[in-house]
C-alpha cells in the first residue's frame, strides 16, 4: 500500500446529526495539507479521526497503508504528532518537563528537549514554569514537544495541527506554517485545520475544503481558492487575486457592508449555520 | 386531682389558649399538698402530682418499681432494661440522651424524673421550662449516691416510708458487700473494656462508672491513669497487666473472647493467658441503682472464684439479675 | 533524573528511616533504643528472649514492629493514592475520597459495627477479627465499582461524571451512615467515632499481610502510571496523542486507589490529610513530575504516618489520640501556612 495517511467515507454521528458524512483526506508525505471550511463543517472531527481520537462510525482511515485502530496508542505516538489550539498544564511543570512529556516511553532525552526548545528559541526557558507564559510563549512549547516527538519517534513522521493559530499573533502564526513547511521537507506529512484562507494559501500544497461534514473541494490552493468555491463555502462575496507566490482572498468590499444608520441587524450578515440547512443542496 | 384529669390536662397544652386557661383553673384547684425538691442541678422543683411519671434512665425506672410505684410510670426511656417488663408494658420515649420534648408532653405527664446526662441539653431545657415538673437525679457512683438517689425520688413521689426502707435495704447490702470485699487480701487488677471494634480498645478509666463498680468489687482498675472512657494505648493495655478483662456483655463490638484476647493490646496479658473474660450486663453494673451491690458482688465472685463469695440477700427488686460468670 | 529529584528522594527516605526508627524505639513502655536494636538482631537471627527481656521482645516484635510496618504500608498507600488522583483529576485538591472509596467504606463499616453482630457469629472464627476491615474494604471498593460503571460510557470514562457520581454518592452513603449512626447505642457509636478517626491500633502481623497485597498492587501501579500522568497534566486528548492508552490508564489508576486506600481505610480507618499535604507539599519541593513524585510521596506518607502515630500514642499515654485528630491537627495549619505563603508570592 501506498505510504500516506489517509481517510475515506468517514461517518460521525452525535446527537443525532452527522457530523462527518463521507468525508475524504489524504496526507503525503512532504507536503501540507490544510482543511478549511466554515464553522461546522467538520474540519476538527476530521483531523481528530485522522488522529485516532474519534473511532468513525463508517469508513476507513489508514497510516501507511495500516489500518489506525491496528496500531496501540504507543505505535501511534511513533508515527504521528498533533499540536492542539492551545494547552493547558494541571501542574507546574517547567518548560522542559512539559517537552520531555512528548518523548516516547524508553526514549531517551539526549538532547532532544534542548533541540527541540532550540528550534523555537526557547533555549533560556527550559527551567521555567509552563503555566505563567503568555499565549504565544506555550504555543512555542508545545511546538518544541511536538517537533521533540517526531524526532524520537520512527522515520519522518505524521503531524497534525488542529486549529493551531487560532489567538495568536502574527508572528507565531508565521512560525507555525514555518514549523508545518519545515516537517514536510524534511520528509513528513503535515495535516492542518486552519481559519484564515490566506494563511491556509501560503501553507498549503493541498487544500481540502469541507462543508456539511463532505468535502466541497480539493486540490491545490489555487484550484480551491477561487471566487464561486469561496461563494459556496462561506456564502460570502470574495474576490480572489492572484499573487506572486499563490493566490490572495478578499473578502467582500467595504462598501458592500451594511452602513452604520442600516437597521438591517448584524446577524443578518452571517450565512445560515450550514448543517440547519437541507442537506441535499449540498451534494 | 387524679392522674387521668391532669393527663387531658397535659394533652391541651397543644389546643390552645382555652385549654391552658382550663389548665390553670384545674392547677389552682389541686391538692394543697404540693412539696418542693432540689434536684441534682440545684433547682427548687415544686410537685403537685405524682400521678403520671415519665421515668429516664434505667435506675429511675428500677428505683421507682422498686418503691412498688409501677402504676404511676406512664412511659420510660430505653436504657429502662430492668425490669424488662418496664419498657414491654409502657410506651417508649426514645434514648435518654435523644430525648424529644414534645414527645414526652404529649403523654400528658404529670412529673418527669431523669437521671442526670439526660439529654440533649436543649431538649432538658425545653421541658425544664415547660409547667410539667422535671426532677433529675445526680450521678451516683457509690453506696452514698445511690442511696440519695433512692431517698430523692422516694421524696418526690411522696413515699418517704418506702423510701427509707429500701434505701435502709440496699445501705445494708453495701456494708454486706464491704463485709465481702474486706476478704479480698490480694487484689487483682482487671479493665473494664467498653467496646474494642475498629480502633484502640476504649477502656473505662478513673471518674467512669466502670472504675467505680470495679472498686465496689474490690477490684483494682488497670487502666485507672485514663480519664473516663478512652481510647487505650495497646502497649499501655500490656504494660498495666490486667488479669482479667470485663466486657459488657454481647459488649467489645460482638467480637468473641476469643477474638478480643488476640488483640495486640490484650495478646501479652495475664488476662490473655489465663483467658479470663467476664461478661456482664450493662444496665446491672452501670447502672448504679438498687441492684448495684449486687452486681459488684457478682463481679468480685467472678475475679475471686477461690474466695467463694456468698449471695448478698435475696431483695424483690433484684430478681434474676444476671452476672458473673 | 535531576539533581533535586534526587535529592528529595533522599530527604524522604532519610525521613522515613527516623520515623521507623522513632516508631519502633518509643512508647509508653520505656525501652532504651539500643535495647530495641538487640531485640530486632537477636530476632532476626532467630534467637529467644525470656525473663524480663520477653516482655520487651513481645512489645518490641509483637506491638511495634507490626504497628510500624502497618503504619508504614497505610501511610505511604494514602499518600501515594493521593498523588495519583489528583494526577487523573488534574487537580491538586483530589483526594482518594474522590473515587468513593472512602464513603462507602465507613458506611459498611458502621453497618458493619450496629447490623454486624448477628452475621459476626456466621464468619468461621479465624476470619472473626476481619469483620470490620473486610466490611470497609468491601464496601469501599463496591463503591468506586458503583461510580465507575455510573461515568463510564461506551468505554469512556468521564471524569467530570465520576466527580459529580462522587458527590452524590458520597453524600447518599453520608446519609445512611447518619441512619447507623441514629441507630445505633452508644458503644457502637463510639466504635465508629474512633474508627472514623483512624487508628493503628490492632495491627497483627494477620492485617499487615492482609493489605500488603493491595499496597504492594499500588505501588507496582506507581510505577507504571508515571508517565501517563505527566501526560495526563496536559489533557486526555493530549496524553493520547503522545501515546497514552488514556482509558487503561484512568481504569488502572482508580482500580488501584480503591484497593490501595480501601485497604488502608480497613485496617486503619479514615486518615485524613496525608494524601492530600504529602503530594502538595512535594510538588512545591521537588516538581509534579510523577515518575519521582509517586516514589517520594509514598516514602513522606510512610514517614507523616509513623511520626503522627508516635504522638498519637504517647501525647496522651496511657490513653490514645484518634491518628486522624493528630494528623488533621498538623496537616491542616501547614496546609493553610503553604497556602497563606504562596498567596504572598503570587501577589506578594
Amino acid at each position: 500500500m501506498s505510504a500516506v495517511y489517509q481517510a475515506q467515507g468517514i461517518v460521525v454521528a452525535a446527537g443525532g446529526r452527522r457530523l462527518l458524512d463521507g468525508a475524504e483526506i489524504t496526507v503525503r508525505r512532504g507536503e501540507v495539507t490544510v482543511i478549511v471550511g466554515p464553522n461546522g463543517a467538520g474540519k476538527s472531527t476530521l483531523l481528530k479521526v485522522l488522529a485516532g481520537e474519534i473511532a468513525p462510525a463508517r469508513g476507513a482511515v489508514t497510516l501507511d497503508g495500516v489500518p489506525l485502530a491496528a496500531f496501540s496508542p504507543a505505535a501511534l505516538a511513533r508515527r504521528r504528532a498533533v499540536l492542539p489550539q492551545s494547552v493547558h498544564v494541571a501542574f507546574p511543570f517547567t518548560v522542559a518537563e512539559v517537552v520531555a512529556i512528548g518523548l516516547p516511553a524508553g526514549a531517551g532525552r539526549s538532547g532532544r528537549v534542548e533541540r527541540a526548545l532550540a528550534r523555537v528559541d526557547l533555549t533560556d526557558f527550559a527551567t521555567r514554569t509552563y503555566e505563567p507564559l503568555s499565549g504565544g510563549e506555550r504555543q512555542r512549547v508545545q511546538i518544541a514537544r511536538v517537533l521533540a516527538q517526531l524526532e524520537a519517534g520512527e522515520g519522518a513522521g505524521y503531524l497534525l495541527l488542529d486549529e493551531p493559530t487560532a489567538s495568536l499573533d502574527l508572528a507565531h502564526q508565521m512560525l507555525v506554517v514555518r514549523l508545518a513547511r519545515e516537517v514536510a521537507a524534511a520528509g513528513g506529512g503535515v495535516a492542518a485545520v486552519l481559519h484564515d484562507l490566506n494563511l491556509a494559501a501560503m501553507a498549503a500544497d493541498r487544500l481540502v475544503a469541507l462543508k456539511d461534514g463532505r468535502v466541497a473541494a480539493a486540490g491545490t490552493p489555487e484550484e480551491v481558492i477561487a471566487d464561486h468555491h469561496v461563494a459556496t463555502l462561506y456564502e460570502v462575496s470574495a474576490r480572489v487575486r492572484s499573487v506572486p507566490d499563490g493566490v490572495f482572498l478578499l473578502p467582500q468590499s467595504i462598501e458592500a457592508l451594511p452602513n452604520r444608520e442600516s437597521d438591517v441587524p448584524l446577524s443578518a450578515s452571517l450565512p445560515d449555520r450550514p448543517n440547519v440547512r437541507q442537506r441535499d443542496t449540498g451534494a | 386531682m387524679d392522674g387521668k384529669g391532669t393527663g387531658r390536662v397535659g394533652r391541651a397544652r397543644h389546643r390552645g389558649r382555652r385549654a391552658v386557661l382550663l389548665a390553670c383553673a384545674l392547677l389552682l384547684a389541686g391538692p394543697a399538698a404540693a412539696r418542693t425538691v432540689t434536684d441534682a442541678r440545684g433547682r427548687t422543683v415544686e410537685i403537685a402530682d405524682t400521678g403520671r411519671v415519665v421515668a429516664i434512665g434505667g435506675a429511675v425506672t428500677e428505683i421507682l418499681y422498686a418503691l412498688g410505684l409501677a402504676d404511676r410510670i406512664i412511659a420510660v426511656d430505653t436504657t429502662s432494661l430492668y425490669p424488662a417488663s418496664a419498657l414491654k408494658d409502657k410506651p417508649n420515649v426514645g434514648y435518654m440522651r435523644a430525648i424529644s420534648p414534645e414527645g414526652v408532653l404529649a403523654l400528658g405527664p404529670t412529673l418527669v424524673v431523669a437521671a442526670e446526662g439526660s439529654g440533649p441539653p436543649d431538649a432538658i431545657k425545653v421541658l425544664g421550662s415547660a409547667s410539667v415538673p422535671f426532677l433529675v437525679i445526680p450521678e451516683a457512683h457509690d453506696a452514698e449516691g445511690v442511696v440519695a438517689r433512692i431517698r430523692l425520688i422516694a421524696e418526690a413521689m411522696d413515699v418517704r416510708p418506702a423510701g427509707e426502707s429500701l434505701a435502709a435495704a440496699v445501705a445494708d447490702d453495701f456494708a454486706a458487700l464491704a463485709a465481702l470485699r474486706a476478704r479480698i487480701t490480694t487484689p487483682r487488677t482487671a479493665t473494664f473494656v467498653l467496646s474494642a471494634q475498629g480502633a484502640a480498645p476504649v477502656v473505662g478509666g478513673s471518674g467512669s462508672g466502670a472504675d467505680a463498680i470495679l472498686q465496689l468489687a474490690g477490684i483494682r482498675n488497670a487502666m485507672s491513669a485514663l480519664k473516663g472512657y478512652k481510647p487505650a494505648v495497646d502497649e499501655a493495655m500490656l504494660a498495666a497487666e490486667p488479669e482479667a478483662i470485663i466486657v459488657m456483655r454481647n459488649g467489645a463490638g460482638g467480637l468473641s473472647d476469643e477474638a478480643l484476647l488476640a488483640l495486640p493490646a490484650f495478646a501479652g496479658t495475664p488476662a490473655a493467658r489465663a483467658g479470663r473474660v467476664i461478661g456482664i450486663d450493662g444496665a446491672y453494673a452501670l447502672g448504679f441503682g438498687p441492684r448495684t451491690p449486687q452486681a459488684a458482688r457478682d463481679l468480685a465472685a467472678a475475679l475471686y472464684p477461690e474466695l467463694a463469695l456468698p449471695a448478698l440477700p435475696p431483695r424483690p427488686w433484684a430478681q434474676g439479675a444476671g452476672g458473673g460468670g | 533524573m535531576t539533581r533535586s529529584a534526587t535529592a528529595g528522594l533522599a530527604v524522604c527516605l532519610t525521613l522515613l528511616a527516623l520515623a521507623v526508627l522513632a516508631s519502633l524505639a518509643i512508647g509508653p513502655i520505656s525501652i532504651p533504643p539500643a535495647r530495641v536494636w538487640e531485640i530486632l538482631w537477636h530476632a532476626a537471627s532467630g534467637g529467644m528472649a525470656q525473663g524480663r527481656a520477653l516482655r520487651e521482645a513481645v512489645v518490641v516484635l509483637d506491638i511495634r514492629l507490626p504497628r510500624t510496618v502497618l503504619g508504614l504500608l497505610v501511610g505511604a498507600g494514602t499518600a501515594a493514592a493521593g498523588a495519583v488522583m489528583q494526577g487523573v483529576f488534574r487537580n491538586p485538591l483530589a483526594d482518594p475520597g474522590l473515587v468513593g472509596v472512602s464513603s462507602g467504606a465507613a458506611l459498611a463499616a458502621v453497618m458493619w459495627i450496629v447490623l454486624g453482630a448477628p452475621l459476626a457469629a456466621l464468619l468461621p472464627t479465624f476470619v472473626e477479627g476481619f469483620g470490620l476491615p473486610l466490611a470497609a474494604f468491601l464496601g469501599g471498593l463496591g463503591t468506586t465499582a458503583l461510580l465507575h460503571a455510573i461515568a463510564t460510557r461506551d468505554g469512556r470514562t468521564s471524569i467530570a461524571t465520576l466527580l459529580f457520581a462522587g458527590l452524590a454518592i458520597g453524600a447518599l452513603a453520608g446519609a445512611a451512615t447518619g441512619l447507623m449512626v441514629f441507630i445505633s447505642s452508644d458503644q457502637q457509636l463510639r466504635d465508629f467515632t474512633f474508627w472514623s478517626f483512624g487508628s493503628l491500633s490492632g495491627a497483627t502481623w494477620a492485617r499487615v499481610l492482609s493489605c500488603l497485597p493491595f499496597m504492594l498492587g499500588l505501588f507496582l501501579l506507581c510505577g507504571m502510571l508515571g508517565r501517563a500522568l505527566d501526560a495526563l497534566a496536559l489533557g486526555e486528548a493530549e496524553a493520547f496523542h503522545v501515546g497514552i492508552d488514556v482509558e487503561r490508564s484512568k481504569r488502572f489508576a482508580i482500580a488501584g486507589v480503591a484497593a490501595g486506600v480501601g485497604a488502608a481505610v480497613a485496617v486503619a480507618g479514615v486518615v485524613g490529610f496525608v494524601g492530600l499535604v504529602v503530594p502538595h507539599l512535594l510538588r512545591l519541593a521537588i516538581g509534579p513530575g510523577n515518575r519521582v513524585l509517586l516514589p517520594a510521596s509514598a516514602l513522606l506518607g510512610g514517614a507523616l504516618l509513623l511520626a503522627a502515630d508516635v504522638a498519637a500514642r504517647t501525647l496522651a499515654s496511657p490513653a490514645e489520640l484518634p491518628l486522624g485528630v493528630v494528623t488533621a491537627s498538623v496537616g491542616a495549619p501547614f496546609f493553610l501556612w503553604l497556602l497563606l505563603r504562596r498567596r504572598a508570592a503570587l501577589f506578594g
